[in-house]
């Protein structure tokens, strides 16, 4: 664990990319779910679920989470 | 002009759901995952013990070029499924929801509803396949070694191809029936039913478009390209064509009742 | 202006529309009456386009156009937008696909917003609409050509009264500047909005005309009383008289079938005034639709029976 953490640090500069793009994928998530009327499911689990599971969370929101898209 | 305005109105539409956000960045994601955890993976194994105390184990560094390659075979799992996902609904959605009503009784031409719902998604898809390919050749560059950017934009344009072939596809499966789900279905279905023939008997499917993919593999590993790519080429455009035209046929034959 | 001839849709070997002739003369309001089932909305999809007819066609201006839509404005019974634009922005999408350049097809919007009533809403995104302001916009948008001939698919049946009401007098004042074909089971409704009706049942025309033609065809010769007290004492004098051949009570109200109206009428009331009998109501023969809806579908209904 304490090697992953090293390792992380010393490699900041090719994980940042990487960290960003999940970010702003969250983010975007969020603001989308914040201004969309109705979720298939509780507005709660969708935050829940965008925040707390990585990269597929922010998917799963943006392809199910939402209704009448059209 | 009509054409413009459907194309439009659908650019519109992928903006205010953030597709044209969301998708380029799960495309990215897509294409660094492979290159990143090939260049960590003795570190990896390493940290997570799962190698026997003492044992050596050499992992030979792959080729730039196969690390590149790496992140379409990615994309051509994950990434086609997203590109199904997005486009499931846009034209059996709005038949389901009776908005195709609304539309079709204008004076629409069946034509343009489809090729510019078509044309909309193949921007989308084209950009997300080019941003992704770029930050996995920014990756392979900074951990692997030099590869031409040319040999990335070569790349882009016949994966483009195979992909907005794709898109041909779900928008033909888009008119055939009135629900998403089932578009989802049709179309993974036929796109696993074509890559797996094609693969199989590859030396009779060699124009497949399915066969691209392999034409690249070919491409990135000897860094000429193959001359079959051509004729797979021509025949994915004269399919996309086709597909597109069927679209439009089912979409006036199946009534919006 | 607009003919239908011979108009028919079988599916799997159901006639859900059989050889249904017709014409809309200009600027009339028909009503397309008839219960579920009758082939309304079968009718009016294939007038729209959205279906394709068995066989028989839809004839406009005395020719026969390969693609109608451009003279049609078709709303549908439960209209769907694209929730994520303004009322406004649908408006000038539509419009534009009707071939309105982007200039007329936003001024065109901005006046029929006005018209319908929602221009405060213009800018709003139409998830947000209720239902009535979904089916104002549904209006709007099927006026925003100016079509020869806008149709209505049970425009108010999900309405509550005031948003009824509402577009029923919209209704009202655009029949004044185009021909409106609007399918209801609403009898009141097509009782006071329409010139003309077209009752269907079981896919044909049972019924057709100007709604007075077609009431005079109807007439019964019956007078209904209403007593505040003593109806059945009423009730055994009266069915006594010779020119009553019939006699029904229903919900307090007498009524009598007689064989001369006039002179019934005369009898009744000269009796009345003399003998101060206790009356609320009288009332001459008028069949009114909801009669004559029941009565034309029973008739066809025993016919189907026997036959």
């Amino acid at each position: 664990m304490q090697d992953a953490m090293t390792m992380l640090q010393e490699n900041l500069a090719i994980f940042a990319p990487l960290i960003a793009v999940q970010i702003i994928l969250s983010v975007l998530a969020l603001v989308s779910l914040f201004r969309t009327d109705e979720t298939n499911g509780p507005k709660w689990m969708w935050a829940l679920i965008i925040l707390f599971i990585n990269t597929l969370g922010p998917i799963a929101y943006f392809i199910f989470g939402r209704r009448g898209d059209v | 002009m009509q054409w413009l305005t459907i194309f439009r109105k659908e650019c519109l539409e992928s903006t205010r759901n953030f597709k044209w956000m969301w998708v380029p960045l799960v495309f990215i994601l897509l294409c660094i995952v492979d290159p990143l955890t090939t260049y960590y993976l003795p570190q990896i194994l390493e940290a997570t013990g799962g190698l026997p105390e003492g044992s050596t184990f050499e992992i030979p560094t792959p080729p730039p070029a196969q690390v590149m390659m790496m992140s379409v075979v990615q994309m051509n799992t994950i990434g086609i499924l997203i590109l199904a996902l997005i486009t499931m609904g846009t034209i059996a959605g709005e038949k389901k929801a009776g908005i195709a009503e609304l539309v079709l009784v204008k004076p629409v031409s069946y034509l343009s509803y489809v090729t510019a719902k078509w044309a909309a998604y193949s921007l989308i898809i084209l950009a997300s396949v080019f941003v992704g390919l770029l930050a996995s050749w920014y990756y392979v560059n900074l951990l692997f070694g030099e590869l031409a950017f040319s040999s990335m934009l070569v790349t882009f344009l016949f994966y483009g191809l195979w992909m907005v072939f794709l898109l041909g596809i779900s928008l033909f499966m888009n008119t055939l029936t009135k629900s998403p789900g089932l578009t989802l279905f049709f179309t993974m279905s036929a796109t696993i039913f074509l890559s797996a023939v094609s693969g199989m008997l590859s030396h009779l499917f060699e124009w497949s478009p399915a066969q691209l993919t392999a034409h690249l593999n070919t491409y990135l590993a000897s860094g000429s390209l193959p001359d079959v790519i051509w004729g797979a080429t021509a025949i994915t455009i004269a399919a996309i064509a086709l597909l597109l035209f069927l679209a439009t046929i089912t979409l006036k034959k199946k009534e919006l009742a | 202006m607009i003919e239908v001839r011979e108009l028919t849709k079988v599916y799997e070997k159901e006639k859900a529309v059989d050889h249904l002739s017709f014409t809309l003369p200009e600027k009339r309001c028909v009503a397309l009456l008839g219960p579920n089932g009758a082939g309304k909305t079968t009718t009016l999809k294939m007038i729209a386009g959205l279906i394709t007819p068995s066989s028989g066609q839809v004839i406009i201006e005395g020719s026969h156009k390969q693609d109608i839509r451009p003279y049609i404005g078709y709303l549908p019974q439960h209209p769907h937008f694209y929730n994520w634009m303004s009322g406004k922005e649908f408006l000038i999408y539509v419009g534009q696909l009707a071939h309105l350049t982007k200039k007329e097809a936003k001024q065109r919007a901005d006046v029929l917003l006005e018209r319908v009533g929602i221009a405060d809403a213009k800018n709003r995104r139409i998830g947000k609409y209720s239902g009535g302001m979904k089916q104002r916009l549904g209006i709007a948008q099927a006026m925003i050509h100016q079509p020869k001939v806008l149709m209505l698919d049970e425009p108010v049946s999900a309405l509550d009264p005031i948003g009824r009401r509402d577009v029923l007098n919209l209704m009202n004042e655009l029949k004044k500047e185009t021909t409106i074909l609007y399918s209801t089971h609403i009898l009141s409704d097509a009782e006071e909005m329409s010139d003309e009706i077209l009752l269907l049942h079981k896919g044909k025309a049972v019924e057709s005309g100007s709604l007075e033609d077609v009431k005079q065809r109807h007439q019964v010769q019956k007078i209904s009383l209403k007593f505040s007290h003593d109806l059945a004492v009423y009730q055994k004098r009266l069915e006594s008289l010779a020119f009553v051949t019939k006699s029904e009570v229903e919900k307090h109200v007498l009524s009598l079938y007689v064989t001369n109206i006039q002179e019934a009428r005369e009898f009744l009331l000269a009796k009345a005034s003399k003998e101060k009998w206790p009356l609320t109501q009288f009332e001459i023969g008028q069949i009114t639709l909801e009669d004559l809806f029941l009565k034309v579908v029973n008739t066809n209904a025993v016919a189907d029976h026997i036959s």
